[in-house]
């Protein structure tokens, strides 16, 4: 086993930030006194000084890393060229795996920027983020459906776009947070067209035509009219574009008309 | 009361001496057993209003358990102790062991409200330490030295009150007291009223502007000469944001200067 204890040695040695994930009160005392550590998950359920929010729940380690080590270079907690240990759970499991990882290793996403650094509330993103999740999970009657989000910067959204119909939201005051929002959206998913969504979740309209200016747009090749809709919006706009595709059934988030996250609603 | 005083008299007018006694014996004995009924459904009552899970967690029902017992418990055994109290009384009287123009109306008229009055200060005491525990974990997110004041002084007043309340009942003067706590409640709504003057008056338009829409996110308007597009209404504010700036109005300047929409 002393060949092991070495591997594991070599892996931690010379590292110059540790970063829980979700840790136990136990696991973060242990790393108390030495230096502080950063502390990665849904609530700082430990008090820790050092710490990053998680705003949804990253199935996969990398995603999880990634938003942690993004979110830590964004508060200076970290600096570029730092090599950091990562304490982890993975497979569901408590603290079960330790990983190293230069923070220029891979390339920032903007997954950080997009929940904290929006024009909308972190909150309201978080749950326009689920309402997409839910309803490309379960679909509408079984068959996948496709809907289109924006969210905050709205009085710039509707004057860059035209009603398709009526406004079923006119006069309404429903926030994205609301328990009844799940069922209504997926009722009203079968709609053409975008929902736009204010700063503070307020659901402005739906039925909406979006006619941003294309260009200069770069979104992936073999993505649908609705994605490029989306991903203009956000460059003419502040807005973030929170995307579900019909065909391939994954969430995609777009800000200042680039891709930023992309996740599967069913692994989530 | 006073028929109440009156009916030993009669029963002994009725009865021989022995009998009197048997009935004073019978008296005592059926008090007995009611006190034990009503100490078992007072505890089943509460039991049912779920007054245990109420009263979690607050210091008074803390101390009771220290003492081995519990609020049920005190409130109901103060309840049995009652009928208790009353039953030997009216026993006495109908032997008239004791004299009865002393002990029995002054006494008996006393008991009940004795009774109430520990009775108050029992749920006040309760009420009020439940009171800031609920005032102290709405305030939880506010993190801010000054918020911790409130939840004291959201006991202190309940406590004032069940004090009042069970001095009123015991027959003390409490005019004072009542002036002071009509000063301080005046105080209270009177600061409350100056220091949300602003904030419900802007209430009051955004509830007109929130169900009629005058204007609606995405609108271009002019609202004391600040022109540019509606981003959000709410209770209290509206945005209007143009060329990088935003207007946060009050809702109250909303309605007092009127609103221009810019169609064109």
């Amino acid at each position: 086993m002393t060949e092991l204890r070495d591997l594991l040695d070599d892996v931690v040695a010379d590292a110059d930030a540790v970063f829980l994930f979700s840790p136990s009160a136990s696991d973060f005392e242990r790393f108390d006194d030495v230096e502080e550590p950063v502390v990665v998950g849904p609530e700082n359920a430990v008090d820790a000084e050092n710490f990053v929010e998680l705003p949804i729940d990253f199935t996969d380690l990398e995603g999880r890393i990634r938003f942690g080590i993004e979110g830590a270079l964004e508060q200076e907690l970290v600096e570029e060229d730092d090599e950091v240990v990562c304490v982890s759970g993975f497979m569901g499991g408590a603290s079960n795996s330790v990983t190293r990882i230069q923070t220029t290793d891979f390339t920032p996403s903007g997954v950080y920027d997009l929940f904290v650094n929006s024009r909308a509330e972190p909150g309201v993103v978080r749950d326009v983020f689920e309402v997409a999740v839910e309803l490309g999970k379960k679909g509408q009657k079984g068959k996948p459906v496709g809907a289109l989000f924006v969210v905050g910067d709205a009085g710039k959204v509707m004057n860059k776009s035209r009603p398709l119909s009526y406004n079923p939201f006119e006069k309404s005051h429903v926030h994205v947070g609301d328990p009844i929002v799940n069922v209504m959206l997926k009722e009203f998913s079968r709609l053409d067209g975008a929902f736009v969504i204010s700063d503070a979740g307020k659901i402005v309209s739906a039925y909406r035509y979006l006619e941003p200016s294309a260009e200069g747009v770069d979104i992936p090749k073999g993505l649908g009219a609705r994605h490029m809709a989306g991903g203009a919006i956000t460059r003419d706009t502040n807005a973030t574009a929170i995307v579900l595709s019909e065909s391939d059934g994954l969430v995609r988030a777009f800000k200042g008309g680039e891709l930023v996250l992309e996740i599967d609603p069913e692994e989530y | 009361m006073q028929a109440l005083s009156d009916w030993p008299e009669v029963i002994r007018t009725l009865f021989s001496p022995e009998g009197t006694f048997v009935i004073s014996l019978l008296v005592l004995g059926l008090g007995l057993v009611v006190g034990v009924l009503v100490w078992r459904s007072s505890r089943r009552f509460m039991r049912e209003l779920g007054v245990p899970e109420a009263v979690e967690g607050t210091p008074f029902e803390r101390t009771a358990r220290g003492l081995g017992t519990s609020t049920v418990g005190i409130v109901s055994n103060l309840a049995a102790l009652f009928v208790y109290i009353l039953a030997i009384t009216i026993a006495l009287n109908i032997a008239e062991l004791v004299n009865p123009e002393v002990y029995w109306t002054r006494f008996t008229a006393f008991l009940p409200n004795l009774f109430i009055a520990v009775f108050a200060l029992i749920i006040g005491l309760i009420a009020g330490d439940k009171a800031k525990l609920v005032v102290s974990e709405r305030l939880r997110s506010v993190k801010l030295p000054e918020a911790t004041v409130l939840p004291e002084l959201v006991k202190y007043s309940i406590f004032y009150l069940a004090t009042l309340l069970a001095l009123g009942q015991l027959g003390v003067r409490t005019m004072a007291l009542l002036i002071l706590l009509a000063a301080y409640a005046f105080g209270l709504v009177f600061l409350t009223g100056l220091a949300l003057k602003d904030l419900l008056a802007a209430t009051a338009a955004g509830l007109y502007l929130l169900l009629t829409e005058p204007y609606s996110i995405g609108d271009e308007v002019v609202i004391d000469d600040q022109q540019g597009i509606v981003q959000e209404v709410d209770m209290f504010v509206t945005h209007v944001e143009s060329d990088g700036k935003e207007f946060i109005i009050p809702n109250q300047q909303v309605m007092r200067s009127g609103v221009v929409r810019v169609r064109d």
